[in-house]
């Protein structure tokens, strides 16, 4: 198997190496840990905010990387299959917000709770399901999570409560806001700041696009969501300021999307590919990653590519799997709409079809 | 153009005579009798004082639950919600105003006797309560939300139509807020208005996920409210507003369960089927009695109790079905005794007649039962306008409304 990995990373790279050389990465000694410096995060009625520097360790570090490669390899994937259309209906991909979720989960416990919107399947992945499960989840097959039904908003696992098509929700979110503050209840508010609302730039949506600001009684931060580090150290912070029982806080990621809002959108209308190009060059969430642990010795950049060439094979198979996977059977069509002992009819499109519901 | 002059120098002199919002009468000033004046003034009084459209018909004393008491209905809610707290400890109350007992004291010494924590206030955000009620209840504890006008169910109705309904089916069955009943007040009380008066089930009828009930009576309210809270899906029970204090009957303490999607036939007929649900049973009831004296015409009086699901079995037996199909269905042992073949349906319900619930009965009935049809279904309902103040007693499907259908019905 390694020498597998070994002749295909060689291919890859396009490094000519002798296997003795490669028994010489294997023992190569690598730092434990290094000490990062990161960006201080704009603060809304806080005193003090997460710390500026952090520590990451070279486990850590290569856990998040492979985490982070994953959702992008697999977002990428889901492009693919919605163009080739084997993937239909809606798809919001996340690509270039992998410091979020992966950053997130950092930050929590996996007995937390969770619940997004609809740019869910780097949420879905981080919150512990597989790869293949949400691939067959979007291609509608019975072995997806919610057994083939839900698509791509509707994704749920353990202590994650989807994936939902949310929309509209200006109103209700404050009303969030002032319930969770007048009851103190320990709730992480998360903006991630895509800086568009499908086509709309902020500044021609919002009256006030300080977003951190808006929870206006409850504190927040503003944090820089391309960097997983921050992202770690702010998610440290909010969580531990509310398990302390303060209530609420909230908490602006400022990141970005390449893809368009969703796969109907070209994301190029309302925005130019210069923009597009100089944040993948700039800011790209594994990029930065990949530099500071190759630059502080926490990793080579062999080891790297060889997670990269797990990550893609783990994708190829999943997707294989969604692709042949059987869809979920017609019966399915009425289930579940209630809890219901015995079970019973649901009409059909005529008086004449009746399909039996189960749950 | 005179005459509108004189109309307004005669309500000018008129809002001079009466500062402070109460209107005086005046003598002799020419207005039609009666115009302008309080409903309570002088001696007229009786006249316009509005006598209820129905009379409350209490149901016999159970007696197969136990000791039972008299209540009015919204005393037997409130018994009903202190069984459920008292039987779940994950069962919290929450509304606007319930902490003191509620606009309609149907959460009277709930507090008190449980605790901040399980009976408390939200703010006022319809769509928070309803929306805050769902995460209760996927994490598993059981959320009874109080709105408190049905008329204002409709900033959370994307919660309940988006949210709640759908939850079980777009998780695969992975997460439910089957735990959480809704109770709302229904339904006109003679003074209600636009905002205080509507019957919003048909708005909810189209949503599968989520089921709707509407009592009749105290008994039934404590039964199908259990029934509701227990049930594993979402439920909104809607109770009628002018019963809260009109309609009393004895009621068992102890708790006890009435099944939901079950229509209940209060009185057995022959030659029409008269269904409605909530206060509206009353009227039939009544249309049902004044049919028999009248016309000889006996009438079978049914009590939906659910909208949806709703019984689809017990109105089509009763209003017409050939006997060869009843094998399909499944009889309850009495019902199996007593086939009725009616051919004749009137429903009736307050809520507008375009797009009511009455007419989700009439289709599905003309569907499965069209050979067997003496007559059009009728439907009396209310006009299609906003419920009005003044108009009231104009506008609702009173019984002599309902009496002109049915004998339209019969001479068919």
């Amino acid at each position: 198997m390694r020498k597998m990995l070994a002749a295909v990373s060689r291919v890859l790279s396009g490094v000519a190496q002798k296997p003795a050389s490669r028994v010489l990465v294997a023992s190569r000694s690598f730092a434990n840990d290094a000490t990062f410096e990161i960006k201080k995060c704009d603060l809304h009625r806080l005193e003090e905010g997460p710390p500026v520097t952090t520590v990451l360790t070279r486990e850590d570090g290569l856990r998040y990387y492979r985490m982070m490669q994953t959702v992008r390899r697999m977002e990428l994937k889901a492009d693919q299959l919605y163009k080739q259309k084997i993937i239909r209906g809606f798809c919001h991909l996340c690509d270039g917000q992998e410091a979020c979720c992966v950053g997130l989960e950092a930050g929590i416990n996996p007995t937390d709770h969770l619940i997004t919107a609809y740019r869910a399947h780097g949420f879905t992945f981080t919150r512990g399901l597989s790869v293949r499960e949400i691939l067959a989840e979007l291609t509608g097959r019975r072995g997806g999570c919610a057994k083939g039904k839900g698509g791509s908003m509707h994704m749920y696992a353990k202590n994650f409560y989807g994936g939902n098509g949310i929309v509209g929700a200006q109103g209700q979110i404050f009303e969030a806001y002032n319930m969770a503050a007048l009851w103190k209840l320990p709730c992480i508010f998360i903006c991630e700041n895509n800086r568009y609302g499908m086509g709309t730039s902020v500044e021609r949506a919002a009256a006030s696009t300080d977003y951190y600001k808006r929870g206006d009684f409850i504190p927040g931060l503003r944090v820089d969501g391309m960097d997983i580090l921050c992202v770690r150290e702010a998610t440290r912070f909010a969580a531990a300021y509310c398990r302390s029982g303060k209530g609420p806080i909230l908490m602006e990621l400022q990141t970005y999307r390449y893809h368009g809002h969703s796969m109907s959108d070209p994301g190029v209308s309302y925005r130019t590919r210069e923009e597009i190009q100089e944040v993948r060059s700039k800011s790209d969430p594994i990029m930065l990653l990949k530099d500071r642990m190759v630059n502080s010795n926490l990793a080579s950049v062999e080891e790297l590519k060889e997670i990269d060439v797990e990550v893609r094979k783990e994708i190829e198979d999943a997707a294989q799997f969604a692709t042949a996977d059987p869809e979920p059977p017609l019966e399915e069509l009425g289930h579940h709409i209630y809890s219901s002992d015995p079970p019973f009819e649901v009409r059909g499109a005529n008086q004449w079809i009746k399909f039996k519901s189960i749950s | 153009m005179a005459v509108a002059a004189a109309i307004a120098c005669r309500l000018l002199r008129l809002r001079a005579a009466g500062a402070g919002g109460h209107w005086r009468r005046l003598r002799g000033a020419g207005l039609p009798r009666g115009f302008l004046q309080p409903a309570s003034a002088g001696e007229d009084a009786a006249q316009w004082r509005r006598v209820a459209h129905f009379t409350f018909q209490p149901d016999p004393e159970p007696l197969e639950y136990g000791q039972t008491q008299k209540m009015n209905l919204f005393q037997a809610v409130t018994s009903a919600l202190d069984n459920s707290l008292a039987k779940d400890p994950t069962a919290v109350i929450f509304g606007e105003d319930v902490a003191f007992g509620g606009v309609f004291r149907c959460t009277v010494g709930l507090r008190d006797k449980y605790g901040k924590d399980r009976v408390f206030n939200t703010p006022l955000c319809e769509q928070g309560i309803v929306g805050f009620g769902i995460g209760i209840a996927v994490t598993g504890a059981t959320a009874i939300a109080e709105i408190q006008f049905a008329d204002y169910i409709f900033p959370a109705f994307d919660q309940i139509v988006n949210e709640a309904a759908k939850y079980r089916y777009r998780s695969g069955d992975l997460f439910n807020c089957g735990s959480l009943t809704i109770r709302a007040p229904w339904g006109c009380v003679g003074h209600g208005a636009v905002y205080h008066s509507q019957s919003p089930e048909a708005f909810f009828a189209h949503c599968p996920g989520i089921k709707v009930v509407v009592p009749r009576s105290p008994f039934q309210a404590k039964g199908l409210l259990l029934s509701c809270i227990e049930d594993k899906n979402p439920c909104i029970f809607f109770e009628p507003k002018i019963l809260y204090r009109a309609a009393v009957e004895q009621v068992p303490v102890e708790p006890y369960n009435i099944p939901l999607s079950q229509a209940e036939v209060i009185q057995e007929g022959s030659d029409v089927t008269l269904v409605a649900w909530g206060t509206q049973v009353h009227v039939i009831r009544e249309v049902a009695s004044m049919a028999q004296e009248k016309l000889g015409v006996s009438c079978e009086v049914i009590d939906l109790r659910t909208i949806i699901p709703w019984d689809v079995d017990t109105v089509c037996k009763s209003a017409g079905l050939e006997t060869e199909n009843l094998k399909m269905l499944t009889l309850s042992s009495w019902e199996r005794q007593s086939v009725i073949k009616t051919g004749r349906l009137l429903v009736s319900h307050e809520a507008p007649l375009t797009g009511g619930f009455a007419s989700e009965i009439s289709s599905t009935v003309q569907e499965e039962c069209f050979l067997n049809l003496e007559a059009p279904i009728s439907r009396v309902c209310g006009y299609d306008t906003p419920f009005p103040h003044v108009f009231e007693p104009f506008y609702i499907p009173d019984k002599w409304k309902c009496y002109d259908a049915l004998r339209k019905m019969i001479n068919y």
